[in-house]
């Protein structure tokens, strides 16, 4: 309850100061995007298994603990637990008779409805992994940048790029914020005499239910101190502003984004 | 176990915290840090920014991960199986350091209401508890009652936390900087009223302060933090003896004791253990009648 930090890292930044890390942002953020698409065109088990190996040296030589993100994802992956079996037990398809393992009612076990749900399973795991090792190996302003360049060209058709990058980066850094006010109010609560580290889990549930109103206000009064903070500063979007860094992809940025093009197409072919 | 007299209200023994244990972002705040408070002590907790003052004063009440054998209670191991800490946070109010942290509700007189309520109070004893805490911190509660915590300004949000904390009536009352952000009417009113409840309830009384300034009026003890560990522990006037230690961990000096080290140049064994202005007139005038 009090380190509720520990149990959730999406939109956190951990610097390690690793391969991954120094990589340019653009192309980090363009193989996430690369990643994103082949999670909708892989549709067997084969395929994320040759995905496999490319994750898992994504993992490793960004020198984040694995034992962190896996515990950081634990709250996540109990809810797709429970959606997905939501998807197996009421599974819409046809399913031929001799394919039932189990049947009551309207709920049902088949070898179809696993195996859908495995792939949607291995598709949202690969969609949340890959989002969350961009943001724990990319910092705030590089992300920021990076989109910012990427998207750039569609300003000439008018699109304002630079207010719906800074909505998105925003929009994705609050979800930290969110997590440390849910722990200010509830450590709040906890020196008052009402417990959120004691009582069965429905109880603890609904406590935390109690804190979500709050959590709105307080998030509304931040998006405030923030337009505040950007104005008296005279913030002005991208096409104002010079930037101090320039980014250059180097030849292994180049490197890594046509292995990973390669690696995807191998994926999906098999 | 049964409190005697004896027993200390609270004692840390080797205590040590790190925030995000086993994580990239794992921070540590404190090492080893052990001490003994008995009933009715003044206890100022003492040290610059980062030296763990907060999380000390957090353990009290059990508001981070404990491990076992680290933190006791009137003998009793706050972090043990089955330890009932909903009675242990009824016992022992703490006034964090930020207000905004502390404020649940965003009306005045239901936020003061909140630990009462937890507690099980009925409502006439909790309205009495919440009109008795307000008024005692100088917001009448017939004008304060209904307003928006939003409204108030910085050091009347200060006030509305520690009436909050008030109202639960607990024995044991620890401030996360009392003082800081009120004008110097506000803490001297403070400084009085705590010194009234103090003596009134024979609350066990800590304070954590990066100054010596207030604290050293209110407190008979002082237990020195600097980066995470205990360096010094004893009665106020032995602590300010030390004065120009004190000065190089950071810590703000009362202003006697400021002009006591100024005197130094001229009588360098001028004391420094001196807590009114009156006191360091009283040793001037002694020197210079010698002299």
């Amino acid at each position: 309850m009090l380190e509720l930090q520990r149990n959730v890292i999406f939109g956190q930044f951990v610097e390690t100061g690793s391969v991954v890390h120094r990589m340019d942002a653009r192309v980090k953020i363009v193989v996430t995007l690369l990643f994103i698409v082949a999670s909708f065109l892989i549709d067997d088990f084969l395929g994320f298994a040759v995905l496999l190996p490319l994750l898992v040296a994504v993992g490793v030589f960004s020198k984040i603990p694995p034992g962190y993100v896996l515990r950081g994802s634990r709250f996540f992956i109990a809810f797709l637990a429970f959606i997905l079996a939501f998807q197996v037990l009421f599974y819409p398809g046809d399913v031929p008779e001799s394919s039932y393992l189990w049947r009551w009612g309207i709920l049902s076990v088949s070898t179809e409805g696993l195996y859908t749900a495995g792939i949607i399973a291995l598709r949202v795991i690969l969609l949340y992994y890959v989002t969350t090792m961009l943001m724990l190996t990319t910092s705030l302003v590089d992300l920021t940048n990076g989109l910012e360049l990427i998207f750039g060209p569609l300003q000439r058709l008018r699109v304002p790029v630079n207010e719906l990058v800074l909505v998105f980066v925003i929009a994705i850094k609050f979800v930290p914020i969110f997590i440390e006010e849910m722990e200010r109010l509830a450590r709040a609560q906890t020196a008052r005499g009402v417990p959120f580290d004691e009582g069965g889990s429905l109880t603890r549930a609904r406590r935390i239910g109690r804190l979500l109103v709050p959590i709105f206000i307080s998030g509304f009064a931040r998006a405030d101190t923030l337009t505040i903070a950007m104005n008296t500063r005279n913030y002005r979007g991208g096409r104002y502003r010079t930037k101090l860094r320039q980014m250059h992809a180097s030849f292994s940025d180049w490197l890594a984004l046509t292995l990973v093009v390669v690696w995807i197409i191998a994926a999906w072919v098999v | 176990m049964q409190p005697d007299g004896a027993t200390p209200v609270l004692e840390l023994r080797g205590f040590s915290h790190t925030y995000l244990n086993g994580t990239p972002k794992a921070g540590e705040a404190v090492r080893d840090v052990s001490f003994r408070i008995h009933h009715g002590e003044r206890v100022g907790i003492v040290g610059a920014t980062e030296s763990g003052k907060s999380t000390v004063a957090d353990s009290f009440a059990h508001l981070l991960r404990l491990g076992p054998g680290q933190v006791f209670y009137k003998g009793e191991d706050v972090a043990a199986d089955g330890y009932n800490r909903g009675r242990l946070r009824r016992e022992i109010g703490i006034v964090f350091q930020q207000p905004d942290s502390q404020i649940i509700e965003d009306v005045v007189g239901a936020d003061v209401a909140f630990g009462p309520t937890a507690a099980g109070l009925s409502a006439p004893e909790t309205r009495e508890r919440v009109e008795e805490s307000l008024n005692t911190l100088g917001l009448p509660y017939p004008d304060y009652r209904l307003r928006y915590v939003h409204a108030l300004s910085g050091g009347q949000r200060r006030r509305v936390a520690i009436a909050g904390v008030l109202a639960m009536r607990t024995p044991v009352l620890v401030l996360d900087e009392p003082m800081a952000g009120l004008d110097p009417r506000g803490r001297k009113e403070l400084l009085g009223l705590l010194i009234r409840l103090q003596r009134d309830r024979e609350l066990t009384l800590i304070v954590c302060s990066a100054s010596l300034t207030d604290a050293s009026l209110l407190c008979d003890r002082f237990i020195v933090l600097d980066r995470g560990t205990v360096v010094m522990d004893g009665p106020v006037r032995e602590v300010l003896r030390e004065a120009d230690r004190l000065a190089e961990l950071d810590i703000t000096l009362p202003e006697p004791v400021v002009g006591a080290r100024e005197m130094r140049k001229l009588f360098p064994d001028f004391p420094t253990d001196l807590l009114t202005e009156d006191e360091l007139e009283c040793e001037l005038l002694q020197r210079l009648g010698a002299a």
